[in-house]
């Protein structure tokens, strides 16, 4: 639906209104071991209406998109914030208005691959990997591309148009070592359709080839020794680190939930060598993984400095954390589905990258651990963190030594980025990050490599 | 939103039409009333209608899914043939088939409209009572809603069947605070069939509410230790899910799962037996109908110990050569074991009595670590205080070896209902 399609029925707002119209499509792919298990298509779309009113919020959406669904609802979302209004006593919202405006297409200009040419993408890189890695007892491959398309009109006066593709291959292979499976997934491409993300499949090899050195290394590993150890967190790890346990705590309705971070605004909490963003779309003259322009409540993005130079600046705020603190929203309101309301939400996280050179933070280290790739990880509102590392390596008087089998990393982040004394002066970027808060949200996560003390989880 | 019986099976004679050598469409719709509350506040009423249908072709063993929501009929006749064409590329498998067909039947649990009053009251009534009752605690975000769902599931070798199933379902993240100091945030939740019942009387609401407050002062570990672990229900009803994830089609297929020769075996303590009861009146939020389309059954996944049965569906069972299973898992029912929790905590010399556990995915082989959270010390007998800081690792399939004990006390969650359990050797370390 286009922006004048949804103009034609502003006269229904009476409240503040955001008017969207949102498809996601996503196709993926599962192949084990040369079969392909799975090779669905999905279709997600319809129109969500939210109200505010005397303090509270209303929403309704249906997946019917005319002019009929549009009047209903809008219809009920006013209605429920009637309702709510009616028995609450919440007091007036604060809503700053803003009018962002624009259409932001990342559609690709190439032809567009079929399933049949995504499927043989898959075969062909599945094919390599069982040729040149007899030894692997088994194969994973999965093909993961969401297009998420929005259309949005506020009462405020903001419209907007976004088609944001990401299109990802994950790949796990598997060893067995002392008759244990271990194995090691890695995940490739990011911003954008498949066609311009990959060309040709043997453009992947010589990086699965490193993930096959790595996961050997692993397979002949050691155990993490339980306890604090000096550590090298690799960018990925830097980059999970800066989204689960700042980022998270930073967010404004955490802030306003009691959030450890709420009692450190303008405080020294890191070392001031660390300075963390949440990029709008843009970080150091290139477009990041998850670019937002305007976001799902009409609001232009702003890159929001949480940390500059160890001292905690600022919180990502949407309309109504805004007004509760008195500031401006920085554009990071959020919904994943057309039945999802906005919450605030990070886009692109990082630490910014510092002075040092990778090899000299290693040598710089006696007796520890260079971790290089997260799994899954979570944080608490205490700030306190921890993150599975699936791979990583011994360091012992300066050099690595043994690959490591999966262990856990933890701590205390407001501590721990104190004890932070070398960042790389490179940075780098995952753009497979799906973030869950109510509702998933694709997200981008970014940074140096980073030394510090964390507590690692071991045998 | 309204079903339209008659798309479901205009679909599968399309896709027959279309070239399909069998063809599957469940249709789906569903509509959901939902309150949530923010730091506190009752601040949002939110509605959503939506529908779904899935189709499935499936010719030569080769196969075809599209899943969309869009349903008027160009919409639906475009899938109808894209379907079609996606199975037509696709590799051929001759595990992939649809469930064999049966007398058509219908189920019906749970009621139709939500008493959005009631729901209303009872939020409220927990915030009011927090105040009294749990004066340190921060509801950072409550979710109740009020959801129905109407499913025909139709295919090609006469499988009829439709379920309609409403559901109340209340989730809960809150944290406490006392000055400066803050607790590690915790969560909880549970369903039903009616909003009549106060919020903090069901699941483990009112317990954790009360030890999260206790859980603002923690202290740290020293060291490192052998220890006991007794799991609460909310954190065994994790462990129990990751545990029949290795018995799925994935890992089994792969053949990475530590239990795909394990059938007829001691995988567990003799104390611990696992029923799923998607079909039992215990539970608020079984399922009559399996992802196959198949009726679903109750199960006993472990057996005193023994491991009865794997979680495989329609393409695992023939892609592995195993026998595929009466339901899709889920809705655990642990049996009540015959020793009351005072007495379990009092045999622990020291360990962690563990609230929630925040840790990564185990590996294949079962190895596991991570952080305990809203957790509490245990020495000689007597919980001592609440932890920070403190990780703990083992393996699940040797650590479902060393069960002592399971609890006579359940916790009922409405989907599932968990004792205690208590375990032995799991490595517990400090900063």
């Amino acid at each position: 639906m286009k922006i004048a399609d949804l103009r034609a029925h502003a006269h229904l707002f009476n409240d503040y209104t955001e008017l969207r119209v949102q498809q996601n499509r996503n196709v993926g792919l599962t192949m084990i071991n040369g079969d392909l298990v799975r090779n669905p298509r999905s279709t997600q779309g319809g129109v969500s209406a939210r109200v505010a009113r005397a303090g509270g919020w209303g929403f309704c959406s249906t997946p019917e998109i005319d002019g009929a669904a549009l009047e209903r609802v809008v219809g009920k979302a006013s209605t429920n914030a009637k309702v709510l209004a009616g028995r609450s006593k919440l007091g007036d919202l604060q809503l700053p208005a803003t009018k962002g405006n624009g259409s932001f297409d990342w559609k690709s200009d190439a032809k567009e691959r079929s399933q049949k040419e995504l499927i043989e993408f898959l075969e062909a890189i599945d094919a390599h990997i069982k040729e040149t890695y007899p030894k692997l007892s088994s194969r994973l491959m999965a093909l993961s591309n969401l297009d998420m398309q929005k259309t949005l009109l506020t009462s405020q006066g903001a419209e907007s148009f976004s088609l944001t593709p990401r299109s990802l291959i994950y790949i796990q292979m598997t060893l067995e070592a002392d008759g244990e499976p271990i194995d090691l997934l890695e995940s490739y491409g990011g911003l954008g359709h498949f066609e311009d993300r990959f060309d040709d499949p043997s453009v992947l090899f010589p990086t699965i080839a490193k993930q096959y050195e790595h996961l050997e290394a692993k397979a002949g590993g050691v155990y993490a020794s339980a306890g604090p150890k000096t550590c090298i967190l690799d960018a990925e790890l830097a980059g999970i680190l800066a989204h689960e346990a700042i980022g998270h705590t930073t967010e404004a309705d955490f802030v306003m939930g009691g959030s450890i971070a709420g009692q450190f605004m303008d405080k020294q909490i890191a070392d001031p060598m660390v300075t963390l963003v949440d990029f709008a779309h843009t970080a150091l003259g290139e477009t990041c993984p998850v670019p937002v322009y305007i976001d799902d409540e009409g609001t232009t993005s702003e890159d929001c400095t949480i940390i500059d130079e160890g001292v905690l600046r600022h919180f990502m705020h949407n309309k109504e954390s805004a007004g509760h603190f008195e500031t401006a929203p920085t554009g990071n309101a959020r919904a994943y589905q057309f039945s999802d309301e906005p919450l605030i939400r990070m886009r692109n996280t990082a630490i910014l990258p510092g002075k040092s050179k990778l090899e000299e933070m290693i040598a710089s280290v006696d007796d520890g651990y260079y971790l290089m790739k997260p799994g899954n990880g979570q944080a608490d509102t205490t700030s306190e963190f921890m993150f599975a590392v699936t791979l990583g390596y011994e360091i012992k008087n300066g050099k690595l030594g043994r690959g490591l089998r999966d262990t856990t990393i933890s701590g205390v982040a407001f501590d721990m980025l104190k004890t932070v004394s070398m960042l790389s002066d490179e940075m780098a970027w995952t753009g497979a990050g799906m973030c869950g808060k109510k509702q998933p949200i694709p997200v981008g996560m970014g940074g140096p490599a980073l030394k510090c003390s964390v507590n690692l989880g071991g045998k | 939103m309204q079903l339209n019986r008659s798309l479901a099976d205009s679909c599968v004679e399309a896709l027959k039409a279309a070239g399909a050598d069998k063809a599957q469409c469940v249709l789906r719709v569903m509509d959901k009333s939902e309150f949530t509350v923010n730091a506190g506040k009752i601040d949002l009423l939110r509605t959503t209608e939506n529908g779904s249908l899935s189709l499935t072709a499936i010719l030569d063993d080769k196969k075809g899914s599209l899943n969309l929501n869009e349903l008027d009929s160009k919409s639906v006749a475009r899938a109808v043939e894209e379907v079609v064409n996606l199975a037509k590329i696709s590799q051929a498998d001759a595990a992939n088939d649809i469930a064999e067909g049966g007398e058509a039947q219908s189920f019906d649990s749970g009621p139709t409209e939500p008493d959005l009053g009631a729901m209303y009251d009872r939020l409220e009534n927990l915030i009011e009572r927090g105040k009294q009752h749990y004066p340190l605690a921060i509801f950072d975000q409550m979710v109740y809603d009020f959801s129905t769902s109407e499913t025909l599931f139709r295919n090609s070798n006469g499988v009829d069947l439709t379920e309609r199933k409403g559901q109340y379902s209340f989730d809960c993240m809150f944290s406490s605070r006392e000055g400066a100091k803050s607790s590690s945030f915790n969560y909880t939740g549970f369903l039903s069939h009616d909003a009549d019942t106060e919020l903090w009387l069901c699941g483990s609401l009112d317990r954790l509410l009360r030890e999260n407050g206790q859980q603002v002062h923690t202290e740290g570990l020293k060291g490192k230790f052998t220890g006991d672990v007794i799991f609460t229900p909310d954190c065994l009803g994790d462990f129990l899910g990751t545990v029949t994830s290795f018995l799925t089609d994935g890992p089994m297929i792969t053949g990475n799962s530590i239990y795909k020769d394990s059938i007829g075996q001691q995988i567990a303590a003799p104390s611990l037996t696992l029923h799923s009861r998607p079909v039992s009146e215990e539970l608020a939020s079984g399922y009559r109908v399996t992802g196959d389309g198949t009726v679903a059954e109750n199960s006993t996944i472990i057996d005193k110990g023994q491991l009865t049965t794997h979680l495989l569906g329609l393409f695992g069972a023939k892609k592995t050569g195993g026998q595929r299973a009466v339901n899709d898992g889920g809705c655990f029912v642990v049996e009540p074991g015959d020793t009351p929790l005072e007495q379990m905590i009092a045999g622990v010399e020291r360990g962690v009595l563990l609230g929630r556990f925040s840790g990564g995915n185990p590996t294949d082989s079962g190895d596991f670590s991570g952080v305990a959270k809203n957790s509490f010390l245990i020495e000689n007998g007597k919980i001592t205080q609440p932890l920070t800081e403190t990780m703990l690792s083992g393996n699940l399939a040797q650590m479902l070896g060393t069960i002592r004990s399971v609890s006579t006390e359940r916790t009922h969650f409405g989907n599932a209902i968990i004792p205690w359990l208590h375990a032995q050797g799991l490595t517990i370390s400090g900063s």
